[in-house]
């Protein structure tokens, strides 16, 4: 028997890991809102920042925490790097091209990490992580609540920045009306260059939450794309804050589904979730319709 | 200086070059059983590389999960005969037709919209399936997998006998047969008034749908055909190593090799796909693993980069003509 505690529990963890869902989905609907490109390669930008919180913490014991600036900023270059060097040439021909090529990216680096540091699941263990909170009979990890808060925070930064910044409005603007935003002076294949680098940093910055709640492997970064992409869709293409609802509503149903069924169809409730949605409502929850 | 300002061949030669080639090749080999275990597993690859193309290169569709097609025709060839007791021929016929119904499922609900909805759908899909294979152990064995597969049985033809079972020769020609037969399938399908379609739905949806074109129902017909040939792939790579895991048949490489190849080898043409197919499992086997032995398909993210961003018509794509 099912005791409704452990609903209770089960919830609330999902709620937490959907805000931390909603972080590992942030770069990828960014740069498909803003830039109409779905980055095949996201997952592999998450899953370097996780290796590199790994390495720092494993060679010179680097609070992993610490190590999330490293990790954005990394991660940011090698997205800056792959746009420079090859997305930005074809950047003006045909929307499965960019697909194709950052997927040959995504192949190019997980089959990197796998030479350079093996098929080893790598777990970010600290001890603090496991320090229990108590909420009446309910049970959480300190590490959940912190990584929770995190990837609130870059979600709601990231929306701060779009909407208060010059900066935010002129990526905002060249989403909108490419030509306009030309027309007025705004540098677009800059502001391009920029997106990209921040959907990478912003991938790179869930990479450390990653490892710490769970592991990364040069086989995660596609499955990370495939979710991030299911998030996007559910959300609505170009709604951040959407992301925090959708990912709370598939962190509860897994948690849901592990509880009632069995751990092993936890992945089925996403696409489930997401087959229904293409068939009822293409354009997402929050998205617009049409 | 581009290849095709070289040599211009048509369409037609370069098929006769290439299953010319096909066919002589064990005999350049002089029948090395370890070469032409390489070639059997290149032929196979270049049959579904063939069958993803009629999809991306012909239809517009990219798929990232052709390998739940392959898996499913695997898995289901190999389960009628284990655990029905069939025919491993007829097994593999049926099993082809477990893929259309895997395309149906998928195709429906993803093809309402474009572009790259569909390559990701598809590529959730081939999770998926990888991953009910995996649980449904009553049924699949779960992650210990389907060990002694039968092979194929042997055909007497008069006082000739095909054996599957030891003959690595019989295998590689039946699987360079089933590549022959599939390009057919493809070759005429292309030049019937539903390659006109599916042309018309690759050139520009709206403008076909203006015009009278079904595109759904074209799209999801050249995804059945796509999936019935790569499923039966899947089968006759099941009869012919005896053992599956969840891990091999559904392995990603069945989707990401398809395109390389098919990249590479030309996705404008019909037969460039298997020419690349035949071309990086060389690469592959004599050329990268001597560098990395497990990083070795690094390559294969570089060569997908370079060539769609410097040479998107493929390596042969200006040579060969349509007509």
């Amino acid at each position: 028997m099912i005791s409704y505690n452990t609903i209770i529990q089960s919830i609330l963890s999902g709620l937490l890991e959907g805000g931390n869902y909603a972080l590992y989905s942030l770069g990828l609907a960014f740069v498909f809102g803003i830039m109409q490109i779905i980055n095949m390669a996201h997952g592999e930008f998450l899953v370097l920042g996780g290796y590199i919180a790994y390495w720092l913490l494993v060679k010179w014991g680097v609070n992993p925490l610490m190590a999330l600036p490293v990790a954005a900023l990394l991660a940011g270059g090698t997205s800056f790097l792959s746009y420079r060097i090859f997305i930005e040439r074809i950047r003006t021909t045909v929307e499965l091209n960019t697909l194709i090529l950052t997927f040959g990216i995504g192949i190019f680096l997980s089959n990197l990490y796998l030479q350079l540091w093996s098929a080893d699941l790598r777990s970010i263990s600290v001890h603090w992580m496991e320090d229990p909170v108590h909420l009446g009979g309910i049970y959480i990890s300190l590490g959940e609540i912190v990584t929770f808060v995190i990837s609130f925070a870059a979600v709601f930064f990231l929306h701060l920045f779009l909407r208060r910044t010059k900066t935010g409005k002129a990526i905002r603007i060249t989403a909108i009306d490419r030509d306009a935003a030309a027309l007025s002076g705004i540098n677009v294949e800059r502001v391009d260059l920029l997106a990209f680098s921040i959907g990478g940093a912003l991938a790179g910055l869930g990479g450390p939450l990653l490892g710490m709640l769970s592991f990364v492997s040069p086989n995660t970064g596609l499955h990370i794309t495939v979710k991030a992409f299911i998030l996007t869709v559910l959300a609505g293409v170009g709604s951040i804050p959407g992301l925090i609802v959708a990912g709370m509503m598939l962190g509860v149903g897994e948690a849901l589904t592990v509880t009632f069924v069995s751990s092993s169809f936890r992945e089925l409730f996403g696409f489930t979730l997401f087959l229904v949605i293409l068939l009822a409502r293409p354009s997402g929850l929050f998205g617009k319709r049409g | 200086m581009k290849l095709g300002n070289f040599f211009q061949i048509t369409e037609k030669t370069a098929a006769f070059l290439t299953f010319g080639f096909v066919l002589i090749l064990p005999v350049v080999l002089s029948f090395n059983p370890y070469y032409l275990s390489i070639f059997i597993i290149a032929l196979i690859l270049g049959a579904v590389s063939l069958s993803w193309n009629l999809l991306a290169g012909v239809c517009g569709q990219v798929s990232f999960g052709h390998a739940a097609f392959f898996g499913i025709g695997a898995y289901g060839s190999s389960l009628l005969v284990l655990k029905a007791g069939w025919n491993p021929f007829g097994a593999m016929i049926i099993a082809a037709f477990f893929g259309v119904m895997g395309a149906i499922i998928i195709g429906t609900p993803a093809f309402r919209l474009r572009g790259p909805y569909f390559a990701l759908s598809i590529l959730g899909f081939a999770e998926v399936v990888k991953l009910l294979t995996l649980n449904l152990t009553w049924l699949t064995d779960g992650s210990q997998g389907l060990f002694n597969i039968p092979a194929l049985p042997a055909i007497r033809i008069g006082s000739m006998t095909l054996d599957f079972f030891v003959s690595r020769t019989t295998n590689y020609y039946l699987a360079a047969f089933l590549m022959l037969a599939i390009y057919l399938v493809i070759y005429f399908l292309r030049h019937s008034n539903t390659g006109l379609a599916m042309s018309a739905v690759h050139g520009d949806e709206e403008t076909a749908a203006g015009i009278g074109v079904p595109v759904f129902r074209t799209k999801l017909l050249t995804l059945m055909v796509s999936a019935f040939c790569t499923a039966l792939m899947g089968a006759f790579y099941a009869h012919y190593v005896h053992f599956l895991s969840p891990d091999s048949a559904f392995d990603g490489s069945w989707s990401v090799m398809p395109i390389v190849a098919s990249l590479f080898g030309g996705m404008g043409t019909l037969i460039g796909p298997s020419i690349g197919a035949l071309l990086i499992t060389g690469l592959d086997e004599f050329i990268f693993k001597q560098f990395f032995e497990t990083g070795h398909k690094l390559f294969f993210g570089i060569l997908l980069a370079v060539v769609i961003v410097w040479t998107p018509k493929g390596l042969f794509g200006k040579s060969i003509r349509k007509k």
